[in-house]
């Protein structure tokens, strides 16, 4: 009878012959009870200690900054699924293929679950107030809207990049209104953001956007007066 | 939050108890539940429905604390006296956790093969063939870890 067996034994690893045999043995000597209680009782303690440990609530973590895809490249990959030889931002990095794909942030928030984007025309509209300091707003000016800066695309059309209380991105002034561009939940632990000028991802986006360089204060002023059109 | 998630969340207090197993305190097996979440959720494509989640995410937590753990130094393999008798006089709640430091100061001087062996089994409750299959070792190479393990315990803790 070996310490192996004995540990097995108490670990509840042995068939019922095999279990009532240690049994006997254990019982017949002194030697191997006293070994068979150490062991017994170094299990008990850790039990003890680490047990409670249970009770302990454990959040899911939260999900990092939302990734930047073009749904171009969703599609792609769904139809393909094939690993890109080229690191991921190329993709949405290449100039020609970010003018004619719109760009989204996924919005991955946990504990609301994933938030839907429709694929409808307007579907992308934004909501009055934002639209309202896009369209009134002098970058840097602070507001519950916080523009960082002002751009034409390069299919032309002026654009903008933006923090407001939630979500954070970038805009572009269409026939129908803003039509967001680019968007990602606004970290709140991160609200220094709204200060310095709009989030790295969205600086991101707006250079693979731009088309020169971005409007300066009499520039913007001129667009506000027209209307950005 | 969707299926995934859901049992995911369900399994997080094992998993951080399994941490508490491998890691050297409470901060670093917060740290390691963590990371092992964001892990699993960043991966669950890999997770095959169907097949247990808890042993896929063990196996998470195992690798990454090898990965983080190559430059870890080992320290004595026997506790300073002052150390055995830390939880003398304390009471209560502050017991429990000086306890449990105290447990997690023992694990940390064995081995690391033989500490992910006694935090799957004897912590966790694994079957030895559970236990073996997820560190993929023979069933006698995991006993005798085991084994070994439990035995250097039993000296450090005095029994």
């Amino acid at each position: 009878m070996d310490e192996t067996r004995i540990i097995a034994w108490i670990d509840g690893e042995l068939s019922s012959e095999e279990a009532a045999e240690v049994e006997a043995a254990v019982a017949a000597d002194p030697g191997l009870a006293a070994l068979a209680d150490r062991h017994r009782r170094i299990r008990a303690r850790f039990a003890a200690a680490f047990t409670p440990l249970l009770d302990d609530p454990v959040p899911l973590p939260k999900r990092k900054p939302a990734r930047i895809v073009s749904l171009a490249a969703v599609r792609e990959e769904r139809a393909q699924a094939a690993p890109k030889p080229a690191p991921r931002w190329r993709s949405w990095a290449w100039p020609g293929a970010v003018a004619a794909s719109l760009l989204v942030g996924v919005l991955v928030e946990h504990h609301n679950g994933p938030a839907g984007v429709s694929d409808r025309v307007g579907a992308l509209a934004l909501s009055a107030p934002i639209a309202q300091s896009l369209d009134r707003q002098a970058s840097g000016e602070l507001g519950t809207v916080n523009v960082a800066l002002s751009f034409k695309d390069q299919g032309g059309q002026f654009c903008r990049s933006f923090v407001a209380q939630t979500i954070g991105g970038v805009a572009c002034k269409a026939a129908g209104g803003w039509q967001l561009r680019y968007a990602a939940p606004v970290d709140a632990q991160h609200g220094d953001y709204r200060m310095a000028g709009g989030d790295p991802a969205s600086a991101k986006v707006v250079a693979t956007m731009i088309a020169g360089d971005p409007l300066d204060a009499a520039g913007e002023r001129k667009a506000i007066a027209a209307g950005w059109r | 939050m969707d299926e995934f998630e859901t049992a995911l969340a369900a399994s997080l207090p094992r998993l951080r108890r399994f941490a508490h197993g491998l890691a050297r305190d409470p901060a670093d097996a917060d740290d390691l539940t963590q990371q092992t979440a964001e892990r699993a959720l960043k991966a669950r494509d890999q997770w095959q429905p169907g097949t247990s989640l808890a042993a896929w995410t063990y196996r998470i937590m195992r690798n990454l604390w090898i990965d983080t753990g190559r430059s870890r130094q080992r320290r004595d393999a026997v506790l300073a006296p002052e150390e055995a008798g830390a939880t003398i006089g304390a009471a209560g709640e502050a017991e429990s956790r000086a306890e449990l430091h105290f447990l997690m100061r023992a694990m940390d001087r064995l081995p690391d093969e033989q500490r992910e062996a006694v935090a799957l089994v004897m912590i966790e409750g694994l079957a030895y063939a559970e236990a073996a299959a997820l560190l993929e070792v023979p069933i006698g190479t995991l006993t005798s870890r085991l084994v070994r393990g439990r035995q250097a315990l039993a000296a450090m803790l005095g029994e």
